[in-house]
């Protein structure tokens, strides 16, 4: 082992460490330390004759350890490290001991900073004796390089590169590349036009050979390292063909839903499908689609909501309609009966009211009939297969419409004489008249399908039977038909009947004898109510429902219940009927027992408990008994197939709807137990579709997902308060059991209706678009691709964003009228904006004064502290582009005049000259007075209080960084400053490069400048990626830390410490894989090791312990 | 639900209606006030700027009596509101301040730990009792009354606690609740000028000149407020704003709590509701069904 010599090298940095420090004194001290062999000082150390010193000693007193004590290793490391090497000693033996920024800069007392100076000198001697030589790497480079972000930044430096020869990959999030810069109308200071300077480059990347452009898509994933990054690429889908579409427009016209237009800036709306601005590029459209409606997602059937309402609003009933039987065959009766959940989910109803959603489907299918003959479904080609359905009530209707539809053939079997099930024999003519029933299911026997009626499975034919007849398969519908008994003493008395019964009495135009007095109704589901308000209008004096819970428990349609107490039907809740008593054979009375209610029972609903002491009798002459239903136990003749049910007679099933016997299907009430029509219909429709794949010989699709809802906030179409329009009801003297109850709409009102919908789901998936695009390139079923990518460098021109001035109250802005952000006022006054370029206020004038307030959320402590700089150079633009177009008076807030690049100041001259008002006093409050907007502001060039009443008020509010810019930042593993802008390597010598080697910085999103600056840094990132792609090869420092396999114990501690995903797992060895070449050296992972397996090169344990040793020892 | 009660200098006097109603209405809702004994001045606006150790030491006496009884203290004046807290916050906040009052307080044998709350009568009406409560507690709804809620300043700032700084909701959700028909009136936070209306007269008539102005444009009835500041300058001042401004403003100023007393059934007596410069005589007929 050779001797250690160390040469001891104190600089005194002209005076910056002089002058606090003794040098003379230091050198001394350093000449005495263990292993020093001469010890210098001098001027500037870094200086060409600094470092002959250090290399003289070298080569001829044979140092061979070299400690500098002068500025941050930051400065010069790399410099001595060269001149050690110069000499031929490795650079890795070198130490230096930062006696400037450490001590020299920041200490008071100069005994004390020559103290601390000769204390870090000590250390930096004895660590330096067991430094190891170190070899420096290299990696190789990729030459393709990533540009983040399409605005002015990341095109300029795309072009760079791609005229370079090497492969750029362009990623855009928006549709079209451009940026914020494509929004403005002119640019200072010359006034050029943003979109005449910007639109060649746009161009001009988009058919460079060597940029392939990624618009509409995202980075989802960034792994590697310098010169070797593997980068995922998220293409969201356009649902629009970029090679197919031509950008004709013939799909915009006829989408029928509008949205807010954000690159207008929300001044105007536009289509769900779309073309970002006119000259995008590429030159195509998209459709936006925002989480399914909750409407959509509520609807048990699925039925498009959005989507018919969207067309109603057109005009286009008819493709309304067809709309709605994609997945509800029978939309008069829906409209009528259904209760509506799309309704209580409608996000209207987060404004004002929800739509009346039901009474508009109700009109398209009412609409439809008054036109005329309906158009007939036509099957696609025959199967050749052949299915029998059991039961025509919704279910059963559903079912055999699409599987018709589907090309099979179809045959229903009804027990009773007519088809329609409940919705014949159970809803009273007056909530759905007959002939409305009738044209719906002629409707679906015209579309093919064949209805036997009165013919009874398991008296008039089993299933065997239809195997034999050649059908290929079965489907059970015959729903929940068998009333429940009460099981009380005095059922079986006369005039007491189920209420199923007696509504199927009712609606079988049988006679029935009501004109009773007392008619009471035990129940409180729907059948209960329809029971009561038939009884009532059957002639029945009085009718009374009771229930055993509340009216917040009942079942029962509140509006049913609603109309139900219009009409006189009173409710006894609360009251449970423990006997029925009767003379002569005929019921006389109810005796009945008070209830409370107690603990929630296994449906949620709080359990009925009798009160004590608290019986009381009801007189009755009529007893309608309608507590809920029951499957028919002899549905299925069970002596010839046996068909396995649960405990309480329902039908056993699958998720397929296949009960235990193969070919045989069930689904609606029997399976389920009671629900309600639209559940029936769902059941029936799916059931289909798993019947269509069983008879084709295909896998049976799995059950729709339930639709993940809506949770971000409302923002598109502009809100103005309409009421919801109330159906008309017929006066409650004119009420027969004839007379539908419920009016339908006027036309005029539906169209309101429809208007009324905010089209939450944006695109709202009516097909339009699709036969009207001749180029045939929408896709509704489009999704998401994504693309793995190889590059060497990356840089991020992800741009800015402008702070929303509403979250200061005090500048109006969303509360009053003609309060316009920049970025607004710039669509506004630019040609292809949402008034051609002319200005005007929102009810179309041209504005008198107009108000330009600069600093609104920059220099603020409250919002962000710095200087927007590029505000007070729009304002003057702003001022004079009000100045050129009409003749308004114009006044500038300012605080301060920042003009200071080439031309600026002239510029500020010039809108001086044309008469501009400028105010020198921040607009503090914008206020509504008599009609106009005041601005209140300190005029401290006159020392007064001023308000100032104009027609507008542009804010120029600051520039901050994209919203998810720290999603951005830890996607790429970079730094932010505390301003939130990304962070760069040096602010005044490297404003491009990160702390992470590879990745560059261009444009706004560093930090706010103008666009000639941005221009520069985006070319400066074109060259520091150019220069490590001519090199070729990339240095990487050899201080790095290394893990000792054998004493590694796999506990993953370092892996999720390490802030540069530089280790990785052996999953076999399980060990970590420490990358150098992505390790930066920072030690995190050497300080959390509990092993003691992570070290750092030349930064090993006892080393730290010699420095500690060397600063305490002084 | 008890409260200490800090009434305040103004409410033992020109607005000794406000006291009067806010005692009734908490009354009838079952809510305990206990008027703090041996209360004194809070010092207001005008003491910080004297002896700024003094104005802390003055509201905290009262808040350190209040603490003795274990009580939070409810307190219906804007600026003994904005007092009592100043003495809290500082307290809590300000070590060097803290000390110093320590000490001083020290002399007077009374301690303070700084854990009483302090809340204004409103923020107890609508965020303790509740406005489903007192919906449910409203016997003679107010008709449709045209009101605009003035907040006045120190009840939003410094230090906003349970009202927005600039638009606050509190007032106007009670009234609405009330049965009152709540206009728009973007000056609801907008100082009235409070004690300058003595010191700086001619501006301070014309800070509430506006207030009036707008309140007068939206067609109000009754400007409801919080405070007996805002009230005195708006009631008490109408005539002379008139005539210095050539208006013709007659608008009834009136205290929450008063409206809020007469909906819930409350003796318009203990109201004091005859107390009004401007009268308020003809709405409480048309609008309440009494007379006065």
């Amino acid at each position: 082992m050779p001797e250690i010599r160390t040469g001891v090298y104190v600089c005194h940095c002209g005076s910056n460490i002089s002058e606090k420090v003794d040098v003379a004194a230091v050198v001394d001290f350093a000449a005495k330390l263990t292993g020093v062999a001469v010890s210098r000082d001098y001027k500037y150390m870094c200086s060409e004759p600094g470092q002959e010193l250090i290399k003289k000693d070298i080569r001829e007193l044979g140092i061979n350890r070299v400690v500098v004590a002068s500025c941050s290793p930051r400065m010069h490391e790399p410099t001595f490290r060269r001149a050690l090497n110069a000499a031929g000693l490795n650079g890795y033996l070198l130490e230096m001991a930062n006696i400037r920024e450490q001590v020299s800069w920041v200490t008071l007392n100069p005994a004390q900073a020559t103290q601390k100076a000769k204390a870090l000198i000590s250390g930096a001697v004895r660590k330096v004796r067991s430094n190891q030589p170190l070899e420096e790497k290299y990696v190789e480079v990729n030459p393709n390089v990533l540009v983040v972000g399409g605005g002015i930044a990341g095109l300029e430096a795309a072009l760079k590169i791609a005229n370079s020869g090497n492969q750029v990959y362009l990623v855009e999030r928006e549709p079209s590349v451009g940026g914020n810069m494509a929004k403005f109308d002119k640019t200072f200071p010359t006034l050029d036009c943003a979109a005449c300077i910007l639109t060649p480059k746009m161009v001009e990347a988009g058919q460079h050979e060597k940029v392939k452009m990624f618009t509409y898509s995202e980075v989802a994933g960034v792994d590697g390292y310098i010169g070797n990054f593997k980068v995922k690429v998220r293409k969201k889908a356009r649902y629009v063909d970029l090679n197919k579409c031509t950008a004709c427009g013939d799909c915009e016209k006829v989408c029928p839903v509008n949205t807010a237009d954000a690159f207008n800036e929300g001044l105007s709306e536009r289509k769900a499908i779309y073309k970002l601005f006119a000259q995008a590029v590429p030159n195509v459209y998209q459709i936006e689609k925002k989480d399914k409606p909750p409407c959509r997602v509520a609807c048990p059937a699925g039925v498009n909501v959005q989507g018919y309402l969207a067309l109603t609003r057109e005009g286009k009933y008819r493709e309304a309609l067809a709309l709605v039987r994609e997945n509800m065959p029978i939309p008069a009766v829906c409209g009528r009966v259904c209760f509506h959940p799309c309704e209580a989910e409608c996000r209207r109803g987060e404004l004002d009211e929800p739509v009346s959603i039901n009474a508009v489907k109700r009109f398209l299918a009412d609409y439809e009939n008054k036109q005329g003959q309906p158009p007939v479904v036509n099957p696609q080609a025959k199967s050749g297969k052949r299915v029998a359905v059991i039961g025509s009530g919704p279910a059963g209707l559903a079912a055999a419409f699409y599987l018709n539809k589907a090309g099979h053939e179809v045959v229903v079997f009804e027990a009773k004489p007519e088809a329609g099930g409940l919705l014949r024999y159970g809803i009273p003519e007056y909530r759905l008249p007959k002939d409305v029933l009738k044209r719906e299911l002629d409707y679906i026997t015209d579309s093919g399908v064949k209805l036997r009626t009165n013919t009874r499975l398991g008296r008039d034919f089993s299933i065997n039977d239809l195997k034999k007849q050649g059908y290929d398969a079965v489907f059970l519908a015959v729903g929940a038909g068998k009333e429940q008994n009460l099981g009380l003493e005095g059922e079986e008395l006369s005039g007491v009947m189920s209420g199923l019964s007696f509504l199927e009495a009712a609606n079988s135009r049988q006679k029935l004898d009501v004109n009773s007095d007392k008619v009471l109704v035990i129940g409180g589901g729907n059948a209960a109510v329809d029971a009561a308000r038939t009884a009532k209008r059957l002639g029945a004096g009085s009718v009374e429902v009771i229930y055993r819970r509340t009216r917040n428990e009942m079942p029962a349609f509140a509006e049913e219940v609603a109309e139900a107490e219009r009409e006189g039907i009173s409710f006894r809740f609360l009251t449970a009927p423990l006997k029925i008593t009767g003379k002569a054979g005929r019921v006389t009375s109810v005796e009945c027992q008070q209830m409370e209610l107690g603990e929630p029972d296994e449906s949620g609903r709080r359990q009925p408990i009798p009160v004590p002491n608290a019986k009381f009798t009801l007189a009755a002459d009529y007893v309608l008994v309608a507590i809920g239903q029951r499957v028919d136990p002899l549905f299925g003749g069970s002596k010839y197939v046996d068909i396995e049910t649960n405990s309480n007679g329902t039908v056993k099933t699958n998720q397929y709807y296949l009960t235990n016997v193969l070919g045989v299907f069930a689904g609606g009430d029997m399976v389920t137990g009671p629900a309600r029509m639209v559940d029936a219909v769902a059941a029936g429709k799916e059931a289909s579709r798993m019947i269509d794949a069983y008879l084709r010989g295909e896998t049976m699709p799995e059950r729709e997902q339930p639709a993940k809802g809506q949770k971000e906030p409302l923002t598109g179409k502009k809100y103005y308060e309409v009421l919801r329009h109330r159906s008309p009801h017929l006066a409650v003297d004119k009420r027969g059991w004839r007379d539908e109850v419920v009016a339908a709409l006027s036309e005029q009102d539906v169209m309101a209706e429809a208007r009324r919908c905010l089209d939450c789901g944006v695109c709202s998936e009516c097909f339009e678009c699709v036969p009207a695009c001749h180029a045939q390139a929408i896709n509704h079923q489009a999704q998401d691709e994504y693309v793995d990518l190889e590059v060497g460098s990356i840089i991020l021109a992800t741009g800015f964003e402008n702070l929303d001035p509403a979250v200061g109250v005090q500048w109006g802005y969303r509360r009053f009228p003609n309060v316009l952000t920049g970025l607004q006022f710039e669509r506004l006054s630019n040609a292809s904006g949402p008034t051609g370029g002319k200005l005007l206020t929102e009810d179309g004038r041209e504005p008198e004064a107009v108000a330009i307030l600069h600093c609104i959320g920059s220099r603020d402590k409250n919002y962000q502290e710095y200087c927007s700089r590029v505000c007070c150079m729009a304002s003057l633009k702003f001022a004079h582009l009000v100045k050129e177009k009409i003749k308004a008076k114009v006044y500038e807030f300012y605080i301060d005049m920042r003009a200071y690049g080439k031309q600026y100041e002239e510029f500020y001259n010039r809108v001086q000259d044309e008469g501009v008002n400028f105010i020198r006093g921040k607009g503090a409050e914008v206020l509504e007075k008599s009609g106009r907007l005041v601005v209140r502001a300190e005029d401290t060039l006159l020392g007064a209080f001023r308000e100032v009443p104009v027609d507008m008020v542009i804010l120029n509010s600051a520039l901050i960084p994209r919203r998810d810019a720290g999603a951005v930042a830890h996607l790429f593993s970079i730094q932010r400053s505390r301003d939130g802008f990304f962070l760069e390597s040096h602010p005044k010598l490297e404003p491009i490069k990160t702390a992470t080697d590879g990745i560059y910085l261009a444009g706004t999103c560093q930090g706010p400048k103008d666009i000639p600056d941005t221009v520069a840094q985006a070319a400066g990132a074109a060259a520091e990626a150019l220069e490590k792609i001519t090199a070729g090869r990339v240095k990487v420092s050899p201080i790095t830390a290394y893990n000792i396999a054998e004493r590694c114990s796999g506990c993953k501690t370092c892996i999720a410490m390490c802030p540069y995903k530089a280790i990785s797992f052996d999953e076999e060895r399980k060990v970590a894989i420490y990358n150098e070449a992505l390790c930066k050296g920072c030690g995190t992972c050497v300080a959390s090791c509990p092993s003691g397996a992570a070290r750092m090169r030349n930064y090993e344990t006892d080393q730290m312990l010699e420095i500690i040793e060397g600063v305490c020892a002084v | 639900m008890n409260f200490a009660y800090y009434p305040g200098c103004s409410l033992h006097a020109s607005g000794r209606e406000y006291d009067e109603s806010t005692r009734a209405v908490f009354e009838a809702l079952g809510v305990g006030l206990q008027e703090i004994d041996d209360w004194n001045c809070c010092g207001t606006t005008a003491l910080p700027s004297t002896n700024y150790l003094f104005s802390l030491l003055v509201p905290a006496r009262n808040l350190a009596l209040a603490e003795q009884k274990g009580q939070d203290v409810a307190v219906a004046c804007n600026s003994c509101y904005v007092s009592l807290r100043r003495a809290k916050t500082v307290y809590e906040g300000n070590p060097v301040w803290r000390s110093k009052m320590e000490q001083a307080l020290a002399k007077i044998k009374t301690n303070f730990s700084g854990k009483v709350q302090v809340r204004h009568v409103l923020d107890i009406v609508v965020n303790e009792i509740g406005l489903e409560r007192i919906s449910a507690n409203v016997k003679r709804p107010l008709q449709g009354l045209k009101v605009v809620p003035y907040y006045g300043c120190q009840i939003a700032r410094p230090l906003n606690e349970f009202a927005h700084p600039e638009l606050p909701t509190e007032m106007d959700r009670l009234l609405k609740t009330l049965g009152a028909k709540v206009l728009r009136y973007d000056h609801k936070t907008k100082c009235c000028g409070g004690s300058h209306i003595t010191t700086k007269e001619a501006d301070t008539l014309g800070l509430n000149q506006e207030l009036l102005d707008e309140a007068q444009m939206r067609g109000a009835e009754a400007i409801v407020v919080s405070c007996p500041l805002c009230q005195l300058n708006l009631d008490a001042y109408q005539e002379k704003i008139n005539q210095r401004f050539n208006t013709n403003y007659q608008i009834p100023v009136i205290y929450f709590t008063q409206l809020l007393g007469a909906a819930i059934g409350v003796p318009l007596k203990k109201l004091g509701l005859n107390r009004n410069l401007v009268p308020a005589k003809r709405l409480v007929q048309k609008y309440i069904g009494e007379v006065i």
